[in-house]
């Protein structure tokens, strides 16, 4: 579904990205791990059309993204759930789900997917009339995701949902994407730092450092190697 | 630029050849209208330099500066309707009635910065403007003075106008020139290229912005006391405060280029005599043509060349990028670097963090957090992101006033600081994303920090390049940083921290965004800091290269201290790999463990 | 007058919450709805109060034309205190041109509509309200009320809002953010110009009345926080208020001072509320 071949990515004469390659197929959950700085983010917006691609191909369903822009890239069911959530603070927590069904194919559906919604994530209801800016950060991060989960995606980009939250609320989120995949059979492309929660979900995984990929492999594969522990704790 | 009597001298003669120029049109012009022409773009040569000082090298954007013009014009013209006072001493005083007034103005303005100055400094020559309608000084006429025309700065030939107005135009080149050269022009071409950064490396942004604005207001003043006699000879409020006035300044120095001694120049030399002669063909048939005129160039400008004339002109002939930078010219030992320096006292702390805490809006970024930076240690201080590290960071020196809690540095207390004053105390600082001042070159960007020690730019350079041969760096002095690669950024950085004299520096994230080898060099010279009497404190995300970098860990997560000690030991510890790893990665390996 | 103002500073704290651009050139656009509003009175017959309307079309289509081909050209991407200053400079070299090619076409000569209200008043207990301001005033008010409706219970007006919040975001939900500051630029110019349609009710009509107002609107939206539609038209009132105020307490002259200094008042006294950057930018 997804597939990316030698893309770099240069910020300012710095480069982000070096000749990354990796594939998702459709329904497929793939992990990338890896630490900080390592261009978990910027690959997520190249794929999104936050950032422009210096080199490599984008394909997606076939189709080469090119320069589309990025709202152009969302209307073809790329859902992309930004690294620091990013709710529209001054919109309710309802127009932030509004917003997430915006593209057209979600529009029609909106009233079914505010049910789903509600239903993965109780305490969007109660607040529904509140601002998004209001929000605890583990709420923000259930709006981001729910907002994400509006857009009936095909493909769900993940960046970092457990940053800033308390041990006990990343648990909680890691629960929600599983059940989420469960009910939806949707295509996840998720990033994480958090090495375990990421990899037991996912059906393959990748490790980037400092701009590339070093390793690649399946859940049980990579949980056994020492090597994903030395890239964190070089111990 | 720095030292010695061709540095001294250098530019000099560009100036001395403009001046010369205009001498020589001075005194070769035959109609009085060309004469006009020369003092209309003399005036508003100065006018676009004055606006510069605070404008271009400061980068404070003022829509309201034609405010000291009009207080020039007005305070010279009253006094010698009530005091009957010269001009030539009355446009003294008023150069000093407006450095005052940029000091009232300056003072509650500078807290307000970008678009919120801009926007503010629209209101005082407004409000002025008012005042001067409502006192019922509409209009005033400048009286004639037969008896004594040169007291009163009237003159008959238009030769001796265009001698005035050269004077004050040449004295404001000069000092435009001066401030260029002197610490205060480096300091404000940093703060305008990265305020926090500059804060940082102990320029105190405040009081620099103050200077720059107070000296700006001087010859805005002149100009305008030299303008109302003669151009105006009658002076109104919309003459000398209206939009008009501010209009004409920011057309000249956008056209011509911002931040740049010659912009204002190039731009007044092309964009009056221009407008002049619009005015007089077809004035009469279109009224406004000048507006227009003066709005399509600043449309155009801002969409074909926004830097303007003189940059562009500099860009084509980009071989010309000054071949021998200041280096050459400071060769010879420089001063010597803070090589040997005893080492503080042995029991007391260098610095003390005590029960800090700090939050933002639903975010404990800090909750209590206490440690000690012993003398001569490198500290490693750790967690994942979020943590609060960076947070930490910002409240030690100075960015951030802690919630609750303090900040020791030698037993003072630090946490009231402004950073400039913390980083003059000996605390240097580098950023997570690389804070360079992109439009001063590589050895310029450390002399902000050598400035912190010398005032002469000659021995802030030579404090400059020693850093940047600390940091193996000094053969691209002369280069942009926009040029370097990721490694030398961080290299360039550190140097400026260095040439600060720091005793303790704190280093955020050097590490990010390197190669395995510009890993390794970085660690080299971060590991050769101590024995050079600087202690280090160090954040960095990925613990391997800690590990072997520190001599003691800190871990932060969620703004708290979960654990301290020794590399080897913290990294064994259940709290730290969940923090980093999470929770089911620890039962995982205490699964695995036998 | 004070909701007149209100109008008005809804369009610029649209384009600049949206945008997060200055309009400069704002008066000016209000200064052409007036003309346009004129001149449909003085061919048409046309009421000014439904020529307020009447231009709102032609000048959202001037507005988003003039974001296709100038400011693009000086928004998203970049040094945002760079492309500050480009954008303020642009719109006011769009001020000055449109201004003085106007005096240019339509010479400085003052003009006046001449309605049959312009000159009743209704007596409201003790106090005498000039017809053609109170009829102005609840147009300005229906016009506020239409606006804010369109951003809080439309897609798009939400759309408009997400993009002003969190431009990144927006993009990853569809929302095409450009289209929406091009959206935002022509209802401002729209709501500008009405406004000065209903001001040419009763205010004298020359090419440079948009520089006495463009102040006004930015006191007004500075007052109701930079950037806050309901603050900008809160702002708006305030200033109508305050002018009145001062009229009452000081001579004519000094009607706009007592504004100014209000105006450099809230920029003094809420700093960290309207800048608050230094903190966040480290």
């Amino acid at each position: 579904m997804l597939s990316i071949t030698g893309l770099s990515v240069a910020y300012g004469g710095l480069h982000a990205l070096e000749r990354v390659s990796l594939e998702v197929r459709a329904g497929e959950f793939v992990t990338i791990v890896g630490p900080n700085g390592a261009g978990k983010t910027t690959l997520l917006k190249a794929i999104s059309g936050a950032v422009p691609a210096a080199a490599g191909r984008i394909e997606y369903g076939g189709r080469d993204l090119g320069r589309l822009a990025a709202a152009a890239r969302a209307r073809l069911g790329i859902a992309h759930v930004p690294e620091g959530r990013k709710v529209f603070p001054s919109l309710t927590v309802l127009e932030n789900l509004e917003m997430g069904s915006y593209r057209a194919e979600a529009r029609r559906r909106r009233a079914e997917g505010l049910d789903m919604v509600y239903a993965l994530f109780p305490p969007l209801r109660e607040r529904r009339g509140e601002l998004a800016g209001t929000l605890s950060g583990g709420q923000q991060q259930m709006l981001a995701l729910g907002r994400g989960l509006m857009a009936r995606p095909d493909l769900l980009l993940l960046d970092e949902p457990s940053q800033g939250l308390a041990p006990r609320l990343i648990e909680a989120i890691f629960e929600a994407i599983a059940r989420i995949r469960e009910a939806r059979g949707l295509t996840i492309l998720l990033v994480e730092q958090r090495v375990v929660e990421a990899v037991e979900l996912c059906d393959r995984a990748y490790v980037l450092e400092t701009g590339r990929i070093v390793l690649e492999g399946g859940r049980e594969t990579l949980l056994a190697d020492p090597r994903v522990q030395r890239a964190y704790l070089g111990a | 630029m720095a030292g010695g009597p061709r540095g001294r001298a250098a530019g000099l003669l560009p100036i001395a050849l403009v001046l010369g120029a205009g001498l020589l049109l001075t005194f070769t012009l035959q109609e009085r209208y060309h004469h006009r022409i020369l003092t209309l773009v003399l005036v508003w040569a100065t006018m676009g330099l004055s606006w510069n000082i605070i404008s271009g090298y400061a980068g404070q954007t003022s829509f309201g500066h034609q405010a000291f013009f009009g207080i020039g014009a007005y305070v010279t013209v009253l006094l010698i309707l009530h005091a009957g006072l010269t001009p030539w001493i009355g446009m003294l005083v008023s150069a000093a009635v407006a450095v005052v007034a940029a000091a009232l103005i300056g003072f509650p303005t500078f807290r307000l910065s970008g678009i919120y100055f801009a926007l503010a400094t629209l209101a005082y020559p407004l409000i002025l403007r008012i005042a001067m309608d409502f006192l019922g000084y509409q209009e005033v006429a400048i009286p004639m003075a037969r008896e004594q025309p040169a007291l009163y700065m009237q003159f008959r030939d238009p030769r001796a106008n265009d001698l005035l107005c050269l004077g004050v135009f040449g004295a404001t080149l000069l000092l435009s020139r001066a401030i260029e050269r002197a610490r205060l022009g480096y300091w404000l071409r940093a703060l305008r290229e990265n305020e926090a950064a500059a804060e940082a490396m102990g320029v105190d942004t405040f009081r620099c912005k103050m200077a720059a604005y107070m000296l700006s207001a001087a010859p805005a003043a002149i100009a305008g006391a030299v303008y109302a006699h003669v151009v105006l000879y009658v002076v109104t409020p919309d003459s000398v405060f209206g939009t008009l006035a501010i209009v004409q300044t920011l057309v000249v120095c956008l056209v011509g280029g911002i931040g740049s001694l010659w912009g204002p120049v190039i731009g007044a030399a092309l964009m009056l005599p221009v407008s002049e002669m619009l005015d007089t063909w077809v004035g009469d048939r279109f009224p406004g043509i000048q507006g227009v005129m003066y709005g399509a160039a600043l449309v155009a400008i801002i969409l074909v060349a926004p830097e303007g004339l003189y940059w562009r002109l500099r860009g084509l002939r980009r071989g010309a990028r000054p071949a021998a930078p200041p280096v050459a010219v400071v060769a010879g030992p420089g001063p010597a670097p803070a090589v040997s320096r005893a080492p503080d006292g042995g029991g007391e702390p260098l610095l003390e963090a005590r029960g800090v805490s700090k939050a933002f809006i639903g975010l404990q970024a800090l909750d209590d957090v206490s440690f000690a930076v012993r003398a001569g240690e490198i500290l490693g201080i750790i967690g994942p992101n979020g943590a609060g590290k960076t947070t930490l960071f910002n409240v030690l020196n100075g960015f951030l006033p802690p919630d609750r809690g303090e900040v020791r540095y030698r037993g003072e207390r630090i946490s009231e600081l402004r950073p400039s004053a913390v980083c003059r105390r000996g605390i240097g600082r580098t950023f997570q994303v690389v804070r360079s001042f992109p439009r001063l070159t590589v050895l310029e960007n450390a002399m902000v920090g050598g400035f912190v020690r010398d005032a002469e730019p000659a021995a802030a350079g030579a404090r400059a390049l020693a850093a940047l041969e600390r940091t193996g760096l000094a053969a691209r002095a002369g280069a942009l940083p926009g040029s370097l690669t990721t490694l030398e950024l961080r290299l360039m950085e550190l140097a400026r921290c260095l040439a600060t004299d720091p005793r303790l520096v704190l280093l955020d994230e050097p590490l990010a965004g390197l190669s395995a080898e510009g890993v390794e060099a970085m660690i080299a010279h971060i590991r050769r800091l101590p024995a050079a009497g600087v202690t280090v404190v160090i954040i960095e995300h990925t613990m391997h290269a800690l590990v072997r970098l520190a001599d003691r860990l800190l871990v932060l997560d969620h703004g708290r201290r979960v654990a301290d000690g020794l590399p080897a030991e913290v990294t064994q510890r259940p709290e730290v790999i969940e923090a980093y790893l999470g929770t089911r990665w620890l039962r995982r390996a205490e699964h695995h463990r036998p | 007058m004070g909701g007149i103002y209100a109008v008005m500073s809804i369009g610029l704290a649209l384009i600049f919450g949206v945008m997060r651009v200055v309009n400069f050139a704002q008066g000016d656009f209000m200064m052409l709805g007036m003309y346009l509003t004129y001149y449909l009175a003085v061919a048409y017959r046309l009421d000014p109060l439904l020529g307020a309307l009447v231009v709102v079309p032609p000048f959202f289509v001037l507005g988003v034309l003039v974001h296709r081909a100038l400011l693009v050209r000086v928004t998203g991407g970049g040094d945002p205190q760079r492309q500050m200053d480009a954008q303020l400079i642009l719109t006011l070299g769009l001020s000055l041109i449109i201004t003085n090619a106007t005096t240019m076409v339509l010479s400085p000569m003052p003009r006046q509509i001449r309605t049959g209200y312009a000159t009743e008043a209704f007596g409201l207990g003790p106090l005498l309200v000039n017809q053609a301001r109170a009829y102005a005033f609840v147009m300005a008010v229906l016009l506020a009320v239409v606006v804010f409706v369109f951003l809080t219970r439309t897609d798009l007006g939400k759309a408009l809002r997400a993009a002003a919040d969190e431009p990144e975001a927006a993009g990853y939900q569809g929302i095409d953010v450009r289209a929406m500051h091009g959206l935002a630029f022509g209802i401002g110019v729209a709501l500008v110009a009405a406004a000065g349609g209903l001001l040419a009710t009763y205010h004298p009509i020359e090419p440079t009345v948009g520089v006495n107002f463009i102040v006004l609107m930015f006191v007004a939206v500075v007052l109701g926080g930079l950037g806050s539609i309901p603050g900008a038209f809160v702002g708006g009132l305030v200033i109508g208020l305050v002018q009145a105020v001062t009229l009452l307490v000081l001579p004519l002259q000094l009607q706009n001072a007592g504004v100014f200094i209000a105006f450099l008042a809230v920029l003094y006294l809420r700093p960290q509320g309207l800048f608050g950057r230094r903190l966040r930018t480290v």
